[in-house]
């Protein structure tokens, strides 16, 4: 029998997770349909981050489920390798190889995931590095590049193994204002393009211009899920308001 | 002051020979030490399970103890305990390369530690299995920050084979401490045997500042 395609890329369900005696996420149920962009806010500590990090199980989850793409974590022939396959994640800090030119940084993933030919991977390169308008700076080093100019080449890195899912962390907290802009209009462009988007993120107006869901979090669980015109426009709860009040 | 360069001339040969000798042990010495090193290392930095309490325990051993109480142990106490008699020249390079191989083993950990987690978890999310991680990212990246303290350690164990005079290896010191007997000229033989010292080890720092510059340590 065929199993249904399922409607949702990323479900899990009870998702939990505890760093030694102290829980972390609770009871997170949380499921994201093909071609959403999602945004999480919350105060820091919230476990956004920690949120992202079990979704493509670079943290391993201490209780409850998770399906990426219609493969449940855990089950026969589903490895976190094969989960983190089809997810990309951008990092706040870029974590770019310092030791590979940017080129070779996007290459990486197509030769040694995909198991693409050199020349393969190179045009895949290129491409995405076209895209964030980087093309011009293959060659270069990450530490020759600004600091908008990394994210935007790791961006380009996570895309480059054709994940099915981007996770962005706080992709612009460690860039100074002025930079931001470019690393955003990269997302926007994605998010447009109908790729499925996790952005953990402080910047409210891009949550306002490419979110479809807006989810606060707060002490490792979801407080509100909803549309984010609604919610900026009537913050569903005082703590919300009171969030809203220190971000904006 | 008399300094008598005939002596240096004449004993010239003989340092030569020594000098070789000192080579030979060295690149053994540290040859053997980069192996047993790199692979402890990963050992304690990658903490595999019970083996790395062995690590441990060598490490300790060889870090606790003189490397001289460690050539005598070799070349005299080993042939008593289990029944191998190793010739000098033998256990010469089997402690040296033991001795360096404890203090590279914590230069490995050390540079594999020093690799920011971060980069492990880009590696990882891409979909990289971990043995690809460490091939690709961490390994490269640790062993360019291996080469300044590597440096030191290989002139550490040129210098410290000068100890193995005490088990009667022919090797530089052991030469300059034979001619003195013979000439009875001990300014010119330990000066002439000074030099040749500086001068390896001048050498191997030179070697190891090219390797350094040729792969801008990250």
């Amino acid at each position: 029998m065929n199993r249904p395609a399922t409607p949702y890329l990323i479900r899990c369900s009870k998702l939990g997770k505890r760093f030694g005696d102290t829980p972390v996420l609770e009871d997170i149920d949380l499921s994201v349909a093909a071609g959403e962009v999602v945004v999480i806010v919350g105060p820091s500590g919230s476990g956004k981050s920690t949120l992202l990090r079990c979704l493509n199980v670079l943290e391993p989850l201490s209780t409850g489920t998770l399906e990426v793409d219609g493969k449940t974590l855990g089950a026969r022939g589903t490895s976190a390798r094969a989960i983190r396959r089809e997810t990309g994640m951008v990092f706040q800090q870029f974590n770019l190889f310092p030791h590979m030119t940017a080129r070779e940084n996007v290459m990486l993933g197509p030769r040694k995931v995909r198991g693409q030919s050199a020349k393969k991977a190179r045009a895949t390169a290129d491409r995405l590095l076209e895209r964030v308008g980087l093309l011009d700076w293959a060659e270069h080093l990450p530490r020759e590049l600004s600091g908008g100019q990394q994210q935007r080449v790791a961006i380009a890195r996570a895309l480059a193994v054709n994940p099915k899912v981007m996770l962005f962390d706080e992709p612009t907290s460690a860039l100074d204002p002025e930079l931001r802009g470019e690393v955003l209009q990269v997302m926007q462009d994605l998010a447009a393009e109908g790729m499925t988007m996790l952005i953990v993120t402080h910047e409210m107006r891009f949550a306002e211009a490419a979110a479809h869901r807006l989810i606060f979090m707060d002490h490792g669980r979801i407080v509100h899920d909803g549309r984010p015109e609604a919610m900026f426009a009537n913050p569903p709860s005082e703590r919300f308001r009171e969030f809203l009040g220190h971000v904006k | 002051m008399d300094f008598r360069w005939e002596v240096v001339w004449i004993a010239m040969p003989q340092m030569i020979q020594g000098a070789q000798m000192t080579m030979q042990i060295t690149l053994l010495g540290i040859g053997g030490g980069l192996v047993i090193g790199t692979l402890c290392g990963l050992i304690m930095a990658f903490r595999i399970p019970v083996i790395n309490w062995l690590v441990f325990v060598y490490v300790s051993v060889i870090r606790g103890t003189p490397i001289v109480v460690q050539a005598m142990f070799i070349y005299f106490a080993l042939p008593l305990a289990i029944d191998v008699t190793l010739s000098g020249f033998a256990a010469a390079s089997l402690c040296l390369a033991l001795n360096a191989g404890a203090y590279i083993t914590e230069i490995v950990r050390g540079a594999v530690l020093s690799i920011d987690k971060g980069l492990t978890d880009a590696g990882l999310a891409l979909g990289l299995s971990y043995p690809q991680v460490i091939a690709s990212i961490v390994g490269p990246l640790a062993f360019r920050r291996t080469i300044p303290p590597l440096g030191n350690q290989f002139i550490i164990s040129l210098k410290d084979s000068a100890l193995f005079l005490v088990i009667g290896v022919a090797e530089l010191a052991q030469r300059g401490e034979q001619l003195t007997a013979q000439t009875g000229r001990a300014l010119e033989i330990w000066t002439a045997v000074a030099v040749f010292y500086l001068i390896m080890t001048f050498t191997l720092a030179m070697i190891m500042r090219l390797i350094e510059r040729r792969m801008t340590i990250l």
